[in-house]
């Protein structure tokens, strides 16, 4: 049965060298050959790449970035917003130690305006993590260990149809590692000239179907230096433990349950420690009905609590959620995919009184809920092209049903090759920041929530070219056209003061993502990714003009990266990220190139070493508007991780 | 929590810059191959494919296989097929012991369907699990793909590693089904289960 030996060496190695050149030559040359092939050589085929075995060319027709596990653990990075600093089609600003602005194609916001990053929906392991109160992120209440991430996928554009009403300008998913894929113990110390930490965790077996994992970590950050070269007193600590248990009930279920608890104190420059305080509980369970059909419900409770903080309030917010899924095949041609979901929360939120300024709420206290459906349709027109149909509808407290719709096409024209365009239409919903809110200055009302406020939404239209250009390379490149009405801004009462919330202003942006990765060889890997941005924003007629269209974001017009991820030996990594971001326009903030790096021992299968280095370039450069945002500076730090 | 609201100060107007995205665009597009529409499987599939009939002599078949001289050995392919014509035309010609390969598409699996090799791929109307059990304690050799979960493989399972097709095999789904498979193919195996 075996071919001569001389025989099998000449047809595995013509077919590796094969396997290196264009994929095209690969497909149609290299399968009249392996026929001569003992079992052995067979075996030694060189399909895909080893330094990164290459996704098969993702179908989803949409601008998404996946930031795998191996990129995670190369970077170096610990916290979530400086992984997401990974993704091109993410802008990440860093304020303070605990602090970040994050948003995906602009409307970043003001701070002095009080207008927040709002319009990203951050989910973990299906658990939305954005606050209700005011649609936006607080980034230092948010933690997994990195060792634990299987997958963040950044998704940018409105994914209002399938992700729900925050999901205005893209959707972080953040994916967690089943514990069956965490087992054994693992302890992990770092010590850095800006921060030193501790995690450990612990995965075992309960029976043959089910294993589980606990956790716990506690970090220190020290403080920043502020714009004027101060110490800015604003170090913190977080620890944090968790645990998850996965049991295979039966061939067609598999069930989930995952909890986490941190509870924190951030410095304050003349003031005593804020305190944030989070603990979530989550539950899910996966049935399959056949392999073209499978259902999912998923139930979650959250509670945060902080308190002290910035403003002097404080706050408590407790969410319960529960979400049923069912994916199944009509037909030949269709693929359904429909939902429902109910969210209840209740806050109680404390008001800072203070001669000088104050906020509070009105009510202060509420119940309030938020029910969704949708439905999503994926057609096959023929053997190359999908068409998506879905659409959403969201029942916010405020402002009633909203209806996002979408439609996506993809097509493939060749294996390696996929297009795909889209128009969507997404909502930002109302929030009792919006609507409820109350300042004063002094005893004077100066500012009020609008009952009236009004829905901010989106229009967007986007195209791609997703393609495996050689056997090593990928690229991507996507484009957007976005169309904005109802944005929030100031606006007087009839009354003059107290000011109120309007939605007067609208316009239109577009840009360009593009991001590739080409594997040089089997040991050193590429990567690039670049943004670019224009926004153009302007106030509807009878706008009050306050505060200028710059309050909707202060966003750099292109950023990008080059980075590069290189194996020595079976022992020693190399990676290092070399990023720019272009100035901010108004209020200006210069723009940076800052390099990441990272060195890796491997000494043997239980114990690794690693030296990282963050924003190496230069002493310090500020990333946000300043003053009220810090000196970003130089910081390095040794890990030491221990399996066992 | 959100701070309290500042005085508000004139603004200017950001400046707009003149910006080129097409250029981009068509740089990059014009890179990219324009590739004949084709057929072929990937070569991932097309050694995959080549396993299967090569699989055939390293596994001992009942001496109640066969019971014609010249019967023809068949290898089914259950649910969306990936291999295209690749599989069919790489064993036109080709035995095993006399006895001429033959690959035969299926939609779904059940009991008696006279198939000695069975690929499990894609199944629309029924779960990996139940394709399994439908043929469990006949003497077939179930072939599952790489990414089904450890659980739900066949005898063999594709395995990718090191960007390179393996397999593994599962001695007690092998004897389940009344097959035994050669040390040979054993040593060769990325992984060996020994216990359901």
């Amino acid at each position: 049965m075996r071919a001569p030996s001389h025989t099998c060496r000449r047809g595995a190695l013509a077919l590796s060298l094969l396997a290196l050149s264009i994929g095209s030559a690969c497909a149609t040359s290299a399968p009249q050959d392996l026929s001569n092939l003992s079992l052995e050589d067979l075996g030694k085929v060189v399909v895909s790449s080893v330094a990164k075995t290459p996704e098969p060319l993702g179908g989803a027709p949409a601008a998404v970035f996946v930031i795998s596990h191996d990129d995670i653990l190369r970077s170096g990075a610990t916290s979530l917003p400086d992984i997401l600093r990974l993704a091109p089609n993410l802008e990440v600003f860093q304020t303070s130690p605990s602090n970040f602005v994050i948003s995906a194609r602009g409307l970043s916001g003001s701070t002095a305006a009080q207008n927040f990053p709002d319009k990203l929906l951050v989910l973990i392991d299906g658990r939305s993590v954005y606050s209700p109160i005011f649609s936006g992120m607080y980034w230092d209440a948010q933690f997994v260990l990195p060792e634990n991430i299987e997958r963040i996928e950044v998704i940018s554009g409105p994914g209002g149809a399938l992700w729900g009403a925050n999901a205005v300008n893209g959707v972080i998913n953040i994916i967690t590692r089943g514990a069956a894929e965490t087992q054994g113990g693992m302890l992990d110390l770092s010590v850095g000239n800006r921060e030193s930490g501790v995690a450990a965790q612990y995965g075992g077996a309960l029976g043959p179907h089910a294993h589980y994992r606990v956790y716990a970590r506690d970090f220190r950050e020290r403080s920043f230096k502020n714009s004027d070269g101060h110490d800015a007193h604003d170090g913190w600590h977080n620890p944090q433990v968790g645990f998850r248990v996965d049991w295979d009930a039966s061939p067609a279920d598999a069930l989930s349950l995952q909890g986490d608890a941190h509870n924190g104190h951030v410095q304050q420059l003349g003031a005593p420690d804020a305190r944030i305080a989070e603990s979530d509980l989550l539950a899910h369970w996966q049935h399959t009905l056949s392999d073209t059909s499978s259902a999912q419900l998923q139930a979650y409770y959250d509670h945060v609590h902080r308190w002290g903080d910035a403003s002097g309030g404080g706050f408590s917010l407790s969410t319960w959620d529960i979400e049923a899924q069912h994916e199944f095949a009509l037909g030949e041609y269709n693929q359904v995919t429909w939902g429902v979901g109910d969210r209840l929360y209740r806050y109680d939120i404390r008001p800072r009184i203070s001669p000088a300024s104050s906020l509070l709420w009105d009510p202060a206290n509420d119940t309030q809920n938020l029910a969704n459906a949708f439905v999503q349709d994926q057609l096959a027109l023929g053997q190359r092209t999908e068409l998506t149909l879905g659409a959403k509808a969201e029942d916010d407290p405020y402002s009633g049903v909203s209806l996002m719709p979408n439609v996506r096409l993809s097509w493939k024209p060749s294996a390696n090759v996929l297009l795909w365009a889209a128009a969507s239409r997404a909502v930002r919903t109302p929030t009792p920041f919006d609507e409820d809110v109350v300042e004063k200055l002094g005893t004077l009302t100066f500012l009020t929530g609008n009952p009236a406020f009004k829905r901010e939404k989106l229009t967007a239209y986007e195209a791609g070219w997703r393609a495996q250009v050689a056997t090593r390379a990928t690229v991507s490149v996507s484009v957007f056209y976005n169309v904005y009405d109802d944005l929030k801004t100031i606006e007087f009462s009839p009354t003059g003061i107290p000011l109120l919330w309007g939605n007067a202003m609208a316009g239109h942006s577009y840009g360009v993502e593009a991001w590739g990765s080409f594997t040089v060889t089997d040991w050193w890997r590429l990567g690039a990714g670049f943004s670019t941005l224009h926004q153009y924003l302007h106030f509807k007629p009878g706008a009050s003009g306050l505060l200028g269209v710059a309050q909707a974001g202060d966003d750099p017009s292109h950023h990008g990266f080059l980075r590069s991820a290189m194996n020595f030996s079976k022992h020693w990594s190399l990676d290092a990220d070399l990023r720019e971001v272009s100035a901010l326009p108004d209020p200006k903030v210069p723009g940076y190139v800052e390099l990441d790096a990272r060195l890796g021992w491997k000494v043997n299968d239980k114990l690794e070493f690693s030296l990282s280095g963050f924003n190496l370039l230069h002493p310090w450069h500020q990333e946000y508007v300043f003053p009220g945002s810090d000196r970003i500076g130089r910081s390095v730090s040794l890990d030491t991780r221990v399996t066992f | 929590m959100p701070t309290p609201f500042l005085p508000p100060t004139p603004r200017h107007r950001a400046r707009l810059r003149a910006y080129a995205f097409a250029l981009l665009l068509a740089c990059i597009t014009g890179e990219s191959l324009a590739q004949p529409t084709q057929r072929t499987p990937s070569l991932e599939y097309a050694v995959k494919a080549t396993y299967l009939y090569k699989l055939a002599p390293f596994v001992n078949w009942p001496p109640t296989e066969f019971t014609a001289a010249n019967q023809p050995f068949r290898i089914c392919v259950a649910g969306d097929d990936p291999f295209d014509d690749y599989l069919k035309q790489a064993v036109a010609g080709r035995n095993f012991s006399g006895h001429p390969f033959e690959v035969r598409k299926l939609d779904a699996l059940a009991p008696g369907m006279d198939c000695q090799i069975v690929f499990i791929g894609h199944l629309r109307s029924q779960s990996t699990r139940q394709a399994l059990d439908a043929v469990s304690g006949e003497p077939v050799l179930t072939v599952t793909d790489s990414g089904v979960p450890a659980d739900q493989g066949g005898i063999v399972q594709f395995v990718m590693h090191g960007g390179r097709v393996g397999f593994a095999i599962d001695t007690t789904a092998a004897a389940r089904n009344h097959l035994s498979i050669s040390s040979k193919l054993l040593n060769l195996a990325v992984a060996v289960k020994d216990e359901g």
